[in-house]
C-alpha cells in the first residue's frame, strides 16, 4: 500500500517536519521497543485498509439509502448509522497511522525561532504532553466501552444498536495512537540522549 | 477565581499549547482536560469520551471524510487537465480569455472537488505553464491560480461550510445555496481582472515590440476548429453531469447533504474508473490512502475542537466573552468589521476547521443580537477565511503554487496574489452592501427563513 503524498497537495497546514515512509520504524526507536514499533506499523497497515474499505461502504450505504427511498418510498434509519460507525471507525483506527508519519499537523512557527538543541526539547516535550492526553483518552474509552458493555447500551433510535461497537473502535483507535506516541518519544529520548553525550 | 480569571487562563493556555506546536488536535483536547481537572466536577473527566463521540457522531460531520474522497478521486485524475483544455479551447476568442478559462476552470473543478489545495494543484499545474508560454507574467499567472482555489470553500460542497452549519446550527442546504451568489460574484470580479490585467501586459508587451522590437509570446494568435472545440466535450461532460446531478439530488429533496456526500464520493469514483480506467486496486488505493490522512487529521482536529467549546462553554467562558462583546456597546457595522478582522488574525495561524468551531461560540450570540442573518454572516465568515489561504505567512495556497511551479519566487507569487486579495475583501463589503447576493438564492429555492430564527 502507498502512502505516498500526491504532489503539490500538502495534506495539511504545515507541512510535517521529515515525512517518513510509513513503512519505515525510525532508526533510534530502543532496542527493546523495536518489536512493538515493527508491530504497529503492520497493525496500521492493517487499519489503513480497514479504513479504506470503511469509506468504500459508508459509500455505498448513503447511495443505498437515496436509491431505496426513491424507489421504495421507505425511509429505513439504519443507513445513517452504519455509515456513522463505519467513519468513526475510519478516523479512529487510522489515528495512529497519521501519527506515525507526523501528520497531525500543528502551528510550527516556533521552530525557527530556536536553537536546534532546544527545538528537539521542545518536541520531545510536545510528544510527551500529546501521550498524556491520549494515554487519558484511551483509558477513559475503556472505561466507556466497560459501561456500554456491562449496561446492553444502545444507541437511542429506533434500530439502537449495540453502543459497544463505535465505543471499542474509539478505544483500539486511541489505545493504537498512544503506543505510537511512546515510541516516537522513546526514540526522540534515546537521540537526544546520545547527542548530548557525543557532545 | 472569578470568570475573568478563568477565562484569561484558559486563552493563555490555549494559546501556549498551540504555538508550542504540538498537534493542533491534542493542544485542544489537553487545554480542555486540564481546565476540566481542576474548574469542573470530578465525574467530568470521566465523560471526556463520551462527550467526544456524541458531538462526533453526526452524521453531518461524518460526511466531511467522504467529501474529501470525492475531492480526492477528482484531484487525482486527469479530469483538471481536461477541464482546463476545454476550457482553453472554447474561450480562446476573448481578450485574455486564457485568464479567464482558468478562473472558470477553477470555479468547475473547485465545485466538484471541494478542496483548495487540489483545485491549485490540478488546474495550476496545466494552467500555469500554459499561461506562462503565452506571455502571461508569473506573478499573474500564479495569482489567477491560487485565488481561483479558494473559491473550493465557498462553492458547495464547502467543509467550511459543513462545520459552519452545525456550529451555528443553520440549515446545511441553505448554506450551501447562499455561497453560490458570492461564489459566482467572485468568479466574475476575477475573470474581470484577469481580463483588465491582460490588457495592460498586452500593451506593455506592444509598446516592448514597438520600440525594441522584442516580440512577446503574447502577441501570437492561436486559433482553434469547431472540431476541435467539439472533441473536447465529451470528456468533460461527465463531470458536469455529476456535479449537477449531485445538485439536484440535494435541492430536489432526494438526498440529504450526508447522503450528497457518499453519493458524490461512489459516483465520482465510478467515473474515473469509466473515463479514466481508474478501477485498479494500485489506482485506487492512493485516492482512499490520501483520504483517510487528510480526513483523520481533520477529524481529531473538528472532534477535539468540539471538546474544548464544550469546556468553553461549561465553564461559561464563551458566554462571559460573548456578553463582554455585547457589553462594549459596537455599532452594528462596527462590531461585525471587529470580528472579521479577528477572523483574518486568526486566519494567519489557524486552519478555517478551528476557527469556526473556537470561534462561532463566541460570536454568533452577539451577532445575533445585533439583527445579523447568521446564514448571510457564515457567507462572509466563510470569503474572509478564503483570504487566509491565499496571503501570508500560512497561505496554503501560496506554498502549493510554488510546488508546482518551483521556478517562481514566492515573492511574485505574493504579489501576483494580492490583487486579488483586494477583490475578496470588495466582494465582502459588496455583499454587505447587498445582502441579497448571499441570501437571494436560498429565499428563492426554500422560501424565507423561519421567523422564530
Amino acid at each position: 500500500m502507498s502512502a505516498e503524498i500526491q504532489p503539490g497537495v500538502p495534506v495539511g497546514l504545515a507541512a510535517a517536519p521529515e515525512p517518513r515512509p510509513a513503512s519505515e520504524v525510525d532508526p533510534a526507536t530502543p532496542s527493546m521497543l523495536m518489536p512493538l514499533a515493527m508491530l504497529l506499523v503492520r497493525v496500521n497497515h492493517v487499519m489503513v485498509a480497514f479504513g479504506m474499505v470503511a469509506l468504500l461502504a459508508a459509500s455505498a450505504v448513503l447511495t443505498s439509502s437515496v436509491v431505496t427511498r426513491y424507489l421504495f418510498k421507505s425511509s429505513t434509519d439504519w443507513q445513517d448509522e452504519t455509515a456513522v460507525f463505519l467513519l468513526v471507525g475510519a478516523t479512529f483506527l487510522c489515528g495512529a497511522f497519521v501519527q506515525s508519519i507526523r501528520g497531525h499537523i500543528g502551528i510550527e512557527a516556533v521552530s525557527s525561532l530556536l536553537p536546534s538543541t532546544l527545538d528537539r526539547v521542545r518536541l520531545l516535550l510536545v510528544d510527551v504532553l500529546s501521550l498524556c492526553f491520549c494515554a487519558l483518552f484511551a483509558w477513559k474509552s475503556w472505561t466507556l466501552l466497560h459501561e456500554a458493555w456491562v449496561d446492553k447500551q444502545t444507541t437511542s433510535s429506533s434500530w439502537a444498536p449495540p453502543l459497544w461497537i463505535p465505543y471499542g473502535l474509539m478505544a483500539l483507535g486511541m489505545t493504537l495512537l498512544s503506543l505510537q506516541i511512546a515510541v516516537q518519544v522513546a526514540a526522540s529520548v534515546r537521540r537526544l540522549g546520545s547527542r548530548q553525550g557525543a557532545t | 477565581m472569578s470568570m475573568l480569571m478563568i477565562g484569561s487562563l484558559f486563552g493563555l493556555v490555549t494559546l501556549l499549547l498551540m504555538f508550542s506546536g504540538a498537534p493542533i488536535a491534542f493542544a485542544l483536547g489537553a487545554t480542555a482536560v486540564v481546565f476540566m481537572a481542576f474548574f469542573m466536577p470530578a465525574a467530568s473527566l470521566d465523560t471526556i469520551t463520551q462527550n467526544v463521540y456524541e458531538e462526533m457522531s453526526s452524521i453531518t460531520l461524518l460526511a466531511i471524510p467522504l467529501f474529501i474522497l470525492k475531492g480526492a478521486a477528482i484531484g487525482r485524475s486527469r479530469a483538471g487537465q481536461d477541464l482546463y483544455a476545454a476550457m482553453h479551447v472554447w474561450m480562446n476568442k476573448v481578450p485574455g480569455g486564457l485568464g479567464v478559462a482558468n478562473v472558470f476552470a477553477c470555479a468547475l473543478f473547485a465545485a466538484m472537488a471541494g478542496s483548495s489545495p487540489a483545485t491549485c494543484s490540478a488546474i495550476g499545474s496545466a494552467g500555469i505553464p500554459e499561461m506562462r508560454k503565452r506571455g502571461y507574467s508569473p506573478g499573474f499567472a500564479a495569482g489567477i491560480i491560487a485565488a481561483g482555489g479558494t473559491l473550493g470553500i465557498l462553492l458547495p460542497p464547502s467543509i467550511t461550510m459543513i462545520l459552519y452549519a452545525v456550529a451555528a446550527e443553520q440549515s446545511l442546504a441553505r448554506l450551501f445555496l447562499a455561497g453560490i451568489g458570492p461564489g459566482v460574484l467572485l468568479v466574475f470580479l476575477f475573470a474581470a481582472y484577469a481580463v483588465f490585467n491582460y490588457k495592460r501586459e498586452f500593451r506593455r508587451a506592444q509598446t516592448a515590440f514597438a520600440t525594441h522590437g522584442t516580440t512577446s509570446s503574447m502577441l501570437d494568435r492561436e486559433d482553434f476548429s469547431m472540431r476541435q472545440k467539439v472533441e473536447m466535450l465529451p470528456r468533460v461532460l461527465p463531470f458536469v453531469v455529476l456535479l449537477i446531478g449531485v445538485m439536484v439530488a440535494l435541492y430536489g429533496g432526494f438526498a440529504t447533504p450526508s447522503e450528497t456526500a457518499g453519493l458524490g464520493a461512489l459516483l465520482a469514483l465510478v467515473l474515473i474508473a469509466v473515463v479514466y480506467g481508474v478501477w485498479r486496486v494500485k489506482d485506487v488505493a492512493p485516492i482512499l490512502s490520501a483520504t483517510l490522512k487528510e480526513s483523520t487529521m481533520l477529524m481529531f482536529i473538528i472532534g477535539m475542537s468540539l471538546l474544548f467549546s464544550y469546556v468553553m462553554s461549561y465553564l461559561h467562558i464563551s458566554q462571559g466573552a460573548a456578553q463582554w462583546i455585547v457589553a462594549l456597546g459596537l455599532s452594528k457595522w462596527l462590531l461585525l468589521a471587529t470580528i472579521l478582522l479577528l477572523v483574518i488574525i486568526l486566519g494567519f495561524f489557524l486552519p478555517p476547521v478551528s476557527i469556526i468551531l473556537m470561534m462561532t461560540p463566541i460570536v454568533l450570540p452577539p451577532l445575533k443580537a445585533a439583527g445579523f442573518d447568521l446564514i448571510w454572516f457564515g457567507v462572509l465568515m466563510t470569503i474572509v477565511m478564503e483570504t487566509g489561504l491565499i496571503h501570508p505567512p500560512v497561505g496554503l495556497n501560496l506554498f502549493v503554487i510554488k510546488n508546482i511551479a518551483p521556478d517562481i519566487s514566492l515573492r511574485d507569487i505574493i504579489w501576483g496574489v494580492m490583487p486579488f486579495v483586494g477583490l475578496m475583501l470588495l466582494s465582502v463589503v459588496l455583499i454587505c452592501l447587498f445582502p441579497g447576493i448571499a441570501t437571494l438564492l436560498p429565499d428563492q429555492v426554500m422560501g424565507p427563513v423561519p421567523a422564530a430564527r
